[in-house]
């Protein structure tokens, strides 16, 4: 279970530029949840994710994950506990080693590495029994250099990589959005897939109301900093793209004006 | 044509740089970190371990402390960088400057002779070799054996831990992998190498002088580079390789511009040639694959 508390985070404090990014965030996720989170841009939905990832150490409030107290420590030192894929298909791995090294790295996620082989021999059949079931034949080319890949193919190998070694929680920071309209309905596809084999507790930002909505069990809205609208179970289903502008114009009392909320 | 002698004298010093040159490869390729510490390091390698050798220690020994002096002094540079949020290229700006003055410390004047000591190089001595191949002989071990542990290092879990420091640090700080100290490692093993040349360097030229170290990041790095547009650095193995292919065939590239009359040049023109080799090596391999590049294009 993670819970994030009040979080609030300010960049540039105090100079002109001054932008309150998250202004009173809480937002609690179950085990074995999976939440969607929409925002239009500048809601906070990066900076939150970031937070949590601790890429970005908030002013005040707290973040719990698993019954520790997370807040202030850095990326490396709750990676053990939290996964992610970025956005980015070229951030989430290392294009100048291989396909097997980059899984080497990530099957050590959180632990202790020391001076034996990173790449052993007893993680190759589990490396080509996961990069198998992505059905891109990567399994039998374990030795290429990542950057020999496309970004779909980066993208899948980066969710394979979060879901090698158990975490608390598997962040996706609109990790399709890069991606053309096909690679990335494979690679929602197969989230999907691992999140629900895998009993993953699952946290995605999304640009896509859409999206937002067909996946996953829940869906949060942030606006300005802070959760506007948290819907689940019966009370999600059937809910459409239209009722969902709807409620989040009841609850701020505006009209959207964000095209990009509109998309996809 | 080159003597026997300078042939030998260019392999010597060729390995030693060798050396060096697998430091830079740590620092520039591995880390991306550009390091020109190696100025103040390979003096300090050298100062130490002559130092040691007058007072009496057993003079792989004082190589030792050589290399725990360089790798002392790349810790510095990585720390100010990485705790002191210091650009890089000017930490280590600072510590090569730092290390001057800490060079002439150690050794009380600005340079030290090491004739009629016992070094590293004593008992090879008496084997049935000519004078002037011992040095290569010990030198090959030393950069065959250090080639070997690099090699099994960026292979183990904690180098290649490194090498995705370098490559993508946001990637390896989500792996779990404490950036900062991959980086202070790093440097100082890179800068401990260049300790034990600067150490080796000092014993097979009989002296410690505290301006020995003045270019020494530029003829590591003509090495790197000259060494990678020979041998295609696709691997680690192959990149290490590169490092000692670069620095030998540099030194004979310079002992022969040295020794063949007809160009006229004098050893004074050292660093003329060096730079113009280093000019040559970086342009050259942009040239290189310019033209694969045009003919695939035709092809395609």
């Amino acid at each position: 279970m993670i819970s994030a508390s009040d979080l609030r985070l300010t960049f540039g404090k105090g100079t002109p530029l001054e932008n309150p990014a998250l202004r009173g965030m809480s937002l609690t996720v179950n085990q074995g949840e999976f939440v969607t989170v929409i925002g239009s841009n500048g809601a906070g939905k990066s900076t939150f994710l970031n937070a949590l990832a601790g890429e970005v150490i908030v002013d005040t409030g707290q973040i719990i994950v698993d019954n520790q107290d997370v807040t202030r420590l850095p990326t490396h030192k709750r990676a053990a506990r939290v996964a992610r894929v970025f956005q980015d298909p070229l951030a989430g791995t290392c294009e100048n080693l291989s396909i097997e090294e980059n899984l080497a790295l990530a099957i050590k996620r959180g632990q202790r590495r020391g001076l034996t082989a990173a790449v052993k021999k007893q993680y190759l059949s589990q490396f080509r029994e996961s990069l198998s079931s992505l059905k891109l034949g990567l399994e039998n080319r374990l030795g290429d250099k990542m950057g020999l890949l496309s970004g779909g193919q980066r993208q899948a190998v980066s969710l394979l990589m979060a879901s090698l070694t158990p975490s608390s929680i598997l962040l996706l920071d609109e990790h399709t959005a890069a991606l053309d309209p096909k690679t990335a309905a494979f690679v929602l596809e197969l989230t999907e897939k691992i999140i629900e084999e895998q009993k993953l507790t699952a946290l995605m930002v999304t640009h896509s109301m859409k999206q937002a909505l067909e996946v996953g069990t829940r869906t949060v809205m942030l606006h300005q900093g802070q959760v506007v609208f948290d819907i689940a179970g019966k009370e999600r289903e059937g809910l459409e793209v239209k009722d969902l502008l709807g409620l989040f114009e009841k609850q701020r009392g505006l009209e959207v004006d964000d095209d990009s909320l509109l998309l996809g | 044509m080159l003597s026997e002698i300078a042939f030998y004298g260019a392999l010597e010093t060729g390995l030693i740089y060798g050396l060096v040159a697998f430091g830079i490869y740590i620092s520039f390729r591995v880390l991306d970190f550009p390091d020109l510490t190696v100025d103040g390091s390979f003096p300090l390698g050298a100062a130490v371990a002559a130092m040691l050798i007058i007072d009496g220690w057993n003079p792989w020994i004082a190589t030792g402390a050589a290399v725990l002096a360089g790798m002392a002094a790349g810790a510095v540079t990585a720390l100010l960088n990485v705790k002191l949020n210091i650009l890089n290229l000017l930490a280590s700006i600072l510590t090569m400057i730092a290390l001057y003055s800490v060079n002439l410390r150690i050794m009380g004047r600005p340079n030290v002779a090491l004739l009629s000591e016992e070094t590293v190089l004593t008992p090879w001595y008496d084997l049935d070799l000519a004078f002037h191949q011992v040095p290569v002989l010990l030198f090959v071990i030393v950069v065959f054996v250090s080639l070997i542990l690099l090699w099994r290092f960026m292979k183990s879990e904690t180098g290649l831990a490194m090498r995705a420091t370098g490559a993508n640090a946001r990637m390896a700080r989500a792996q779990g992998i404490a950036t900062g100290a991959m980086i202070v490692l790093g440097v100082a093993l890179s800068n401990g190498l260049v300790g034990l040349a600067g150490a080796l360097f000092a014993q097979s030229q009989g002296a410690a002088d505290v301006t020995m170290g003045v270019g020494v990041i530029v003829i590591g790095l003509a090495s790197l580079i000259g060494g990678e547009a020979l041998v295609t650095p696709s691997t680690v193995v192959r990149a290490l390789i590169a490092c000692v292919v670069g620095a030998i065939i540099y030194r004979l590239a310079i002992a022969f511009a040295l020794n063949a009359d007809v160009l006229g040049l004098q050893a004074q023109d050292l660093n003329l040639i060096t730079a113009v080799l280093v000019t040559l090596a970086i342009v050259l391999p942009g040239v290189r694959n310019s033209v694969i590049g045009k003919l695939t294009r035709k092809k395609a």
